[in-house]
């Protein structure tokens, strides 16, 4: 008998494992019966995982992590057993906004950061609003890129910009029609925005980071204890699908079946425009870019103590330990022949070429890992000397 | 009482009205409709509810004003109890969600959410009867034509073209439309091959 299996998902690029497990029956190999719903907000992601109408979801890092900082309405646990890939957000701006950057040469993050400055201060001199950005959630990454971006340069988040959340699929009407400044979204969002000339493309994820976590395959905590196969057979096949999904000969299926319809339903260049380099920069390799890194966990909560969303009190390597479970990654990549990273933190940030990472049975080449700022967070103390 | 509703769908919202007013103790409530959320006008409404289309993509603009402002709309599920969870959890499963100003009458949210979440089920079936309605009309014209062509071309009477599509339906295990959809595409097939 299969097991049957309710997981939400929300149309982007980044939703690719959970739609390309089911399109090339990599679920059904694990004796998986999953259901897929195609959810029209995060709101209704976190809220169906909550009361148990899905067992699981495509979700934005921060959201189970919000969770476990007791943000948002309160019923139940999410786990993340496995990240879903790294990078697929851009920021995209007005095209007034771009050429002000290209006027002054501002090719590097930093610099553009500094130029927006410039332009905050001189709209405020002949009174003009201030600029407004849109993100899609407050609890996303999108969120705290833009204001690292932003402080960077400067900028003071909170008191020099207006935030809006916005739908990514009313995000370029709201540029096109002066009400927004700006906004990060995850894909094909911008490269639409971009094909149908409401805004142009300013960096990308890696830009900003080069192996950014973005996504995480979110289970509902109760169901996750009481189907351990269950879990174990769900983040096989995603992992499977990671394993198809990064192989360079099978680009042009990925795009065409995110492209469907019933998946992310836009229109196929847009898709292939994210995917292509030199666009949004998903990475979807299953050795190097789905392991559930603590470390990105308490980056990621470090930027909510940073912003005030919530306060320092919080015992945040137990909720790190609680809500990421690299325990259970290991177990189902174990199974599918990959190597085992030897530890649950790196860090992150310094490192601007591949570097090999501890893992057994054999090391792990992995990618760059490095931020426009030269930052390092290391959130492991210190070997002694 | 000022409730708010949110969908896309102008029918559905307009059963959800008169499904709240229909309740005695919301006869007085002043119900709008708005096809999308929109920010700027929310302050000219000031609802004491909200309902909304899980569908709608405006559903995470309402909700980040619960973080950005105190005395927005939070969602129900911020002060319900267990009790109330089932509501809220059957509101979600009929595709409804709720938020209220803080403080706001527990017991009247309940009974206004769950009213929602009936109107919405109700449009639901309506829908998915109307659907086999117009699918059930296709297939009869379907058959009607196919039934044509068999007389025609096997110079049986109209009972007899019914009766030998069924018997052929029967034996094969499929439906009389899909049936008569295939002799119309091979009768489709055979008439190209003339030209």
């Amino acid at each position: 008998m299969s097991a049957q299996v309710k997981i939400g998902f929300i149309a982007l690029n980044d939703a690719a494992l959970i739609v390309v497990a089911e399109a090339l029956g990599f679920y059904a190999s694990e004796g998986l019966e999953v259901t897929l719903s195609r959810e029209a907000n995060w709101s209704n992601i976190r809220d169906k995982v909550s009361y148990g109408l899905l067992d699981g979801a495509h979700m934005l890092a921060t959201l189970p992590l919000s969770r476990g900082l007791g943000l948002g309405p309160t019923l139940g646990h999410i786990i993340a057993p496995m990240a879903l890939g790294a990078n697929g957000n851009s920021v995209v701006v007005s095209s007034r906004l771009k050429a002000v950057f290209e006027d002054q040469g501002a090719a590097s993050l930093l610099e553009s950061a500094r130029a927006l400055r410039q332009v905050i201060q001189l709209r405020r001199s002949v009174g003009e609003g201030p600029i407004t950005l849109a993100m899609p959630f407050t609890y996303s990454p999108h969120h705290f890129v833009l204001r690292h971006w932003l402080a960077a340069g400067g900028i003071d988040p909170d008191r020099q910009v207006q935030w809006v959340v916005l739908p990514p699929s009313r995000m370029a009407d709201a540029l096109r029609d002066g009400v927004i400044d700006g906004f990060c979204s995850g894909s094909p969002w911008p490269q639409m925005a971009e094909l149908k000339g409401d805004g142009q493309v300013l960096f990308s994820d890696p830009d900003f980071w080069t192996l950014k976590p973005e996504k995480v395959l979110g289970l509902r905590g109760v169901w996750a204890e009481e189907n351990p196969e269950t879990v174990q057979g769900l983040v096989k096949a995603l992992l499977r699908a990671a394993q198809w999904a990064s192989e360079a000969g099978n680009q042009t299926e990925l795009a065409n079946i995110l492209a469907r319809d019933v998946y992310v339903g836009a229109p196929v260049e847009a898709v292939q425009k994210a995917l292509s380099e030199g666009g949004a920069g998903l990475v979807l390799d299953a050795q190097t870019a789905t392991f559930p890194w603590l470390s990105h966990a308490k980056w990621f909560m470090g930027q909510f103590v940073r912003w005030g969303l919530t306060s320092e009190a919080h015992d945040f390597d137990a909720i790190a330990r609680s809500v990421y479970r690299p325990d259970l990654w290991r177990q189902a990549a174990g199974e599918i022949g990959l190597s085992l990273p030897l530890s649950d933190e790196k860090d992150e940030g310094g490192h601007p070429q591949s570097w090999s990472l501890a893992a057994k049975p054999t090391d792990i080449l992995m990618p760059p890992n490095r931020l426009f700022d030269g930052g390092l967070f290391r959130s492991v103390p210190a070997e002694p000397a | 009482m000022n409730v708010l509703i949110i969908d896309p769908d102008d029918a559905r919202a307009a059963l959800v009205a008169e499904g709240i007013r229909a309740d005695a103790a919301h006869r007085e409530a002043v119900i709008h409709h708005w096809p999308r959320f929109e920010l700027m006008r929310l302050k000219d409404i000031n609802p004491d509810m909200v309902i909304i289309a899980c569908e709608s993509p405006d559903r995470d603009t309402l909700d980040a004003l619960q973080i950005a402002n105190e005395q927005a709309p939070r969602p129900v599920a911020m002060f319900v109890d267990r009790h109330d969870a089932n509501t809220t959890s059957r509101a979600l499963e009929a595709g409804v969600a709720a938020y209220v100003v803080d403080g706001y009458a527990p017991n009247r949210v309940a009974s206004i959410l769950t009213v929602a979440a009936e109107r919405f089920k109700l449009m639901q079936g309506l829908r998915t009867e109307l659907d086999k309605a117009k699918s059930d009309l296709v297939a009869r014209k379907t058959i009607d034509r196919a039934k044509g062509v068999l007389m025609t071309s096997r110079g049986v009477s109209e009972d007899e073209a019914y009766k030998l599509m069924r018997k052929h339906a029967m034996d094969t295990g499929r439906s009389m439309a899909a049936v008569a959809g295939d002799i119309l595409s091979i009768a489709g097939l055979l008439k190209s091959g003339e030209n």
